[in-house]
């Protein structure tokens, strides 16, 4: 089972948790940019998470044979914070790199006036850049965050294609279902789905436009959910290629459009991209 | 950059040879070319077949339905005498045979909708009259293809009576400067026999250019090389190419590699895509330095991972060199290495040390590895020491430690000495190439007097 994670938050894991993700099939994942868990107070702070996301964690990865891409912004729960604000200038800047495959997360937290200005901007920022964009939909009040997060993503005019509503449910898959954007689930203990309550989703939905993330971050949860996932889809008799499907090749189709997408094996343990600088390469 | 429409790139048939054509047509077609160079052969599109109207009619409905542009070659090397190759040509007494070869080649070309025809002179031989046969088998030609509306492109070709865009345009000036009569210009040759660089030939041919091969090619050896082989720099090649608004096919000529030709013809679309984008890339950065905040960035996703190191340093050498310190500081690491890599040629004095410090801060080996390239040569003693004692610490080899075997000295030899023990009280040893290090530096100390 191959699986790419399309979100998941390494800064907050161990070389264990890699370890254990590239030995259950984890090949590639993205990093979206979010809070520390305790907020931040400048915008040199965002800089220096931005710079890792494009530095050290893609290397920190790689030793495990695992391709590490992430995705920019200033995310909601901090969009109110006037000291963090100053970021959106420095944003752009990154969304030129090489690792960088979307603009996220984005979205709602409180559903604020200050929220609705860095939503839209940032929207705004992924059409210009041609990135997707990856949407948080937010904890409290979500089936209003929800369609209110549909309708900031409709003004903005990027094709619905390139977005991916995140963290729906039971509840809010219907919202998002025939708007043309991708639909993203977070397999995460307690709060958010879990592996059966996922498949039977997929059995009424389907397996299009579908991608199954483990949101792992600094919270009580579980890099392994995704192949958790794989492997109770096989036991409620999806085919290989179903699992493949909603594991591997739905977030290369959505990340694919950045154009940006480094799937080449990495060799584990070489230190990074095949190089052959050390000894024994050639 | 990406907006602007770009060079038209195509495959000759000719490296095709061991597939039907109409195969051929399919994979050169679903890899992204968007034309052919048609080699009129026995078994692509035999001109002297029976049924030939509806052979062409058909082929030309094969390359309509694929979207394939075409031009006619006309170098197929036993059609017209199976026992001397390329006999008889315009060159030899019998080059009527020849010329109605060529004259039925511009008659299938305009059946094929074909953009020109390309056709070219005959080996040198001693007998006497070969430079008036050619003019007037050319002429003959001519006022055929005058007659049917169809461009030629005459090719100069190394070992030829006509081997350089010098006796082309003798032979045009011979011939009364018809305006059908072109250039096919082949690149690899440029480098094999021209005076000049392949990009100065392009803008020397200037809009008699009406077909371009391309390959790549050794100075003196007329032989067909796949991209990276030879010695030609081909982004400066594209932008010539643009520069004299060239918009014909530029297709790739590799008539010896017909054996691997599906590998070699994808391997060969990428680099000449990266060539083209390199080239209007270095182009954009030195008409607006600005630019290269976002170009640096993009460089592996547009000429691939095995170019990529190379294009950054290349692009960078044509950055003024007070932008390095931000390109670092904002770079990934691709970016900071190709920096560290490129920084000796940006910077003479050792200005922007603090960055191979910041590198040697670093836990990626791989920016460590560039930090220890020839700008390393400013750090003061102690800081290199502990550099190379870094690097030999993550395993990097001291081979690729720049001046190492200048520089290396008793100090360094009793870190490593030091390290050594360190790593044989854990049961682990150091690396052979590094014990090998150690023990040159101990035998120069023991031959060298100690002062008193």
């Amino acid at each position: 089972m191959r699986i790419f994670d399309p979100h998941i938050h390494m800064t907050s894991r161990t070389t264990d948790d890699y370890e254990r993700m590239s030995g259950a099939g984890v090949r590639a994942l993205v990093e979206p940019a979010f809070w520390l868990g305790q907020p931040r107070t400048s915008t040199g702070s965002f800089i220096d998470y931005f710079d890792s996301l494009i530095g050290w964690e893609p290397f920190r990865a790689g030793q495990y044979g695992i391709r590490h891409h992430c995705a920019i912004a200033l995310n909601p729960k901090e969009a109110g914070d006037p000291r963090c604000l100053g970021v959106l200038d420095e944003i752009p800047r990154y969304l030129v790199k090489d690792r960088v495959v979307a603009v996220g997360e984005i979205g709602y937290d409180s559903m604020t006036p200050a929220e609705d200005e860095a939503f839209a901007a940032q929207l705004a920022m992924a059409v210009e850049h041609d990135l997707p964009a990856l949407v948080h939909t937010p904890h409290r009040d979500k089936v209003e965050g929800v369609r209110r997060s549909l309708e900031v993503v409709g003004e903005s005019g990027i094709e619905p294609g390139r977005v991916v509503l995140d963290h729906l449910n039971e509840v809010t898959v219907d919202l998002a279902a025939d708007t043309g954007c991708w639909m993203g689930f977070s397999i995460y203990p307690e709060t958010k789905m879990s592996p059966e309550r996922m498949v039977a989703l997929l059995q009424r939905y389907g397996i299009e436009r579908i991608l199954v993330n483990s949101a792992a971050d600094w919270g009580r949860s579980d890099p392994l959910l995704t192949r958790a996932t794989g492997e109770a889809m096989l036991a409620s008799g999806f085919s290989d290629d179903d699992v493949d499907t909603v594991l591997w090749r739905n977030p290369v189709e959505f990340y694919g459009q950045s154009g940006r997408l480094d799937l080449e094996p990495t060799d584990a343990g070489d230190h990074f991209a095949g190089n052959s600088i050390l000894r024994g390469g050639s | 950059m990406s907006e602007s429409t770009g060079l038209r790139f195509g495959y000759g048939t000719n490296g095709f040879a061991n597939h039907r054509l109409t195969d051929a047509l399919d994979v050169v077609a679903e890899l992204g070319y968007v034309g052919v160079a048609l080699t009129l052969d026995h078994a692509h599109l035999d001109p002297f077949a029976p049924e030939l109207d509806r052979r062409v009619e058909q082929v030309a409905r094969e390359l309509r339905r694929r979207r394939l542009a075409v031009v006619v070659e006309t170098g197929a090397r036993y059609l017209l005498d199976p026992r001397r190759k390329h006999a008889p040509t315009l060159v030899d007494p019998e080059g009527h045979v020849r010329v109605d070869f060529l004259k039925r080649a511009v008659d299938i070309a305009v059946d094929l909708e074909a953009e020109a025809v390309s056709f070219w002179s005959g080996r040198t031989s001693p007998s006497t009259g070969t430079w008036d046969r050619l003019v007037s088998g050319c002429a003959e030609v001519v006022a055929h293809a005058d007659r049917r509306e169809m461009n030629l492109g005459f090719e100069p070709e190394p070992g030829m009576v006509v081997d350089t865009i010098a006796q082309w345009r003798r032979l045009r000036d011979d011939l009364g400067a018809p305006r059908r009569f072109g250039l096919t210009l082949d690149i690899g040759h440029c480098r094999a026999v021209e005076p000049q660089d392949a990009a100065a030939c392009v803008r020397a041919a200037g809009t008699h250019l009406v077909n371009v091969q391309i390959d790549d090619m050794r100075r003196g050896v007329h032989e067909h090389l796949e991209f990276g082989e030879g010695e030609i720099d081909f982004p400066p090649v594209m932008d010539a190419l643009r520069a004299v608004g060239y918009t014909g096919l530029v297709g790739v000529e590799l008539p010896r590699h017909s054996h691997a030709a599906p590998e070699v013809a994808a391997r060969s679309l990428k680099r000449l895509r990266a060539a083209e984008w390199l080239g209007r890339a270095a182009e954009t950065v030195a008409a607006d330095p600005e630019r290269i905040t976002a170009i640096l960035p993009a460089v592996r996703r547009n000429v691939g991972g095995e170019a990529a190191d190379e294009a950054r340093i290349r692009l960078l050498r044509s950055t003024p060199p007070q932008m390095a310190p931000d390109l670092y500081r904002r770079g990934d690491n691709d970016e900071k290495r190709a920096v560290l890599q490129a920084l000796h040629r940006l910077d003479g004095t050792g200005a922007h040390l603090d960055l191979l410090h910041d590198a040697l801060r670093s836990n990626d080996p791989r920016l460590v590895a560039a930090a220890l390239g020839p700008y390393s040569r400013h750090l003061a003693a102690p800081e290199w020491r502990q550099a190379v004692l870094k690097g030999v610490f993550m395993g990097l080899s001291p081979s690729l430690m720049h001046g190492i075997e200048e520089r290396a000295d008793a100090e360094l030899a009793r870190m490593l000495e030091s390290l050594r023990r360190e790593r044989e009280a854990t049961g682990r040893g150091l690396p052979d190439d590094v014990t090998d290090l150690l023990e040159r530096l101990s035998r120069c100390a023991s031959s060298t007097p100690t002062s008193t």
